[in-house]
């Protein structure tokens, strides 16, 4: 699903952000991106949207290299992940519904199946009767809701999130945490990227800590750091 | 399916048009200014070219004959002045028709002309018109290497005068076309910058969510093109209104009613403007929102 072989990034300002990252994510998988700030998460999952490009070795999603994809294949990478931040990054001046039906719009999805696949996801993630709400009149929870139901409307293969808890409080972080679960428990591929040390502690998934560019550890059923 | 994505676009695009008004609004000014210049200069322009045909069609140059010539070498030298380019018309005057023409001139006093039917002083001549005012002084140089030209008239300074004003029109007005393109564009491309401006966000979301850079540029597109329509039409309607008045003046004015200059009406040119205007918008909003949308669809 998501394989990452002899990768290494080194950023034009000389910064080495990766330093020859292997390891193998496999379909259906949960698995923790564990790691203080600046040490090389955040560049990890830019390499696995293809925000950023290797500086050698080879990443492959779904079986495809996508060292040499062309440029204007990139929208159809990406249409089989969905991507959540720790920003949320809705748009204001549309509604729930709206912000969960541009992602289908985007895709040029029928009207017919947007009708039916919005309410289907927001009920999903537990807002149902918030369609009409704009992001403002949300809690910081219920907001990074809307935005994992627009990042799963379209069906993607595989979810990433990163930092989806950062702006949330440890309750709420649990709630978000668990729906990615029950996510994952339906087939997709969930890679999250934090540094909720207890979420991950309690979580018993596969941890993948990297620290400096180095990835220093992976395991199977770990905890955030590498005593437990 | 299809209509849903034209009916989102046009959305969009109008969307965009009515967020940023200000910058909007300045653009058309801006646009609608340099298209109202270039549109005046564009009608004189084809004013000068009307009344140039009018004048190529009546302007004439007569050639006379030498006294000496046979009725044969005349009838030759009116052959070999069809065969030059550019001759449109020739018309021969016969001595004694000259002599007709001229007895008609003096009127009451044609009687003094009377004893010369015997003994016609006056040459034969052919009377030619232009096919083209500009191959007029090639067409003269053409026929004095003929034989048996005694001198040729014409008025040869009026024409290449205008023929001087016509072409400056036309240089002027291809400047101004080079600036207004130019200046439009670019024009057009800052507004358009505000709005993808005001809109990253919404377009890294987008690419985010996988859509097309294709996809994403079709709005601001859209907004290019409607700024483009919008600013054609405000500028038809003005020149039009302008050129009618100005237009209805200038015929009643003496002078030009003494010249018996005749204009071209706004209907006879309106299609062409059009056209020129909506082909001039639509370019410079397509090019312009491009070259806007470059640097933001970098994600």
């Amino acid at each position: 699903m998501i394989e990452f072989k002899n990768v290494n990034k080194t950023y034009t300002t000389g910064t080495e952000a990766i330093h020859n990252a292997n390891f193998k994510i496999n379909k259906g998988e949960f698995a923790f991106l564990v790691g203080t700030s600046g040490s090389g998460k955040s560049t990890l999952i830019k390499l696995i949207l293809k925000e950023e490009e290797p500086s050698s070795g080879n990443i492959i999603i779904n079986g495809k290299d996508t060292t040499f994809l062309k440029k204007s294949r990139v929208p159809y990478l990406r249409r089989s992940m969905g991507v959540v931040f720790q920003d949320f990054r809705l748009l204001p001046d549309k509604t729930v519904y709206e912000n969960v039906a541009f992602a289908m719009y985007i895709v040029k999805a029928t009207p017919r199946h947007i009708r039916r696949q919005v309410p289907m996801v927001l009920s999903l993630v537990g807002l149902s009767g918030k369609a009409k709400m704009y992001p403002n009149e949300l809690s910081g929870g219920e907001q990074q809701r809307v935005a994992l139901a627009r990042a799963l409307v379209n069906n993607p293969s595989m979810l990433i999130a990163d930092e989806p808890t950062g702006n949330l409080d440890p309750e709420t972080a649990w709630d978000i945490m668990s729906l990615l679960d029950d996510i994952n428990k339906r087939g997709t591929t969930v890679v999250v990227a934090t540094h909720a040390k207890d979420i991950v502690d309690k979580m018993k998934k596969r941890v993948i800590q990297i620290d400096n560019g180095v990835i220093i550890r992976d395991s199977k059923k770990g905890g955030y750091n590498s005593e437990i | 399916m299809k209509f849903n994505i034209i009916s989102y676009l046009i959305g969009e695009g109008f969307g965009n048009v009515f967020k940023n008004k200000k910058s909007t609004i300045s653009a058309m000014l801006v646009m609608c200014i340099s298209m109202l210049v270039f549109g005046l200069f564009f009608i004189i322009g084809e004013n000068v070219n009307h009344i140039m045909n009018t004048v190529e069609s009546s302007q004439e140059i007569q050639v006379f004959i030498k006294l000496d010539a046979t009725d044969d070498e005349i009838v030759a030298v009116g052959e070999q002045i069809k065969q030059i380019d550019g001759v449109n018309k020739v018309t021969f005057v016969s001595r004694d028709e000259a002599l007709e023409i001229m007895q008609d001139r003096l009127g009451e006093t044609s009687y003094l002309l009377e004893g010369y039917k015997e003994d016609n002083f006056l040459k034969a001549s052919y009377k030619v018109t232009f096919t083209d005012l500009e191959l007029a002084s090639q067409v003269e140089s053409k026929i004095n290497e003929l034989d048996n030209i005694a001198k040729i008239t014409s008025s040869n300074e009026t024409m290449s005068k205008l023929l001087a004003i016509a072409n400056g029109i036309r240089i002027i007005t291809a400047i101004i076309l080079v600036g207004l393109v130019i200046g439009s564009i670019f024009i057009i491309a800052n507004t358009i910058k505000l709005t993808v401006y005001a809109r990253r966000k919404e377009i890294s979301i987008m690419k985010y969510v996988g859509a097309t850079n294709s996809f994403i540029r079709w709005p601001f597109v859209v907004e290019g093109i409607i700024i483009g329509i919008l600013s054609a039409a405000i500028s038809i309607l003005l020149v039009g209104g302008i050129y009618k008045l100005l237009a209805e003046k200038l015929l009643e004015s003496t002078i030009v009613k003494s010249i018996g200059l005749s204009l071209v009406t706004f209907g006879e040119m309106f299609s062409l403007i059009i056209l020129v205007y909506l082909i001039l918008g639509i370019g410079i909003g397509i090019i312009g929102s491009l070259l806007s949308m470059r640097k933001y669809l970098e994600v």
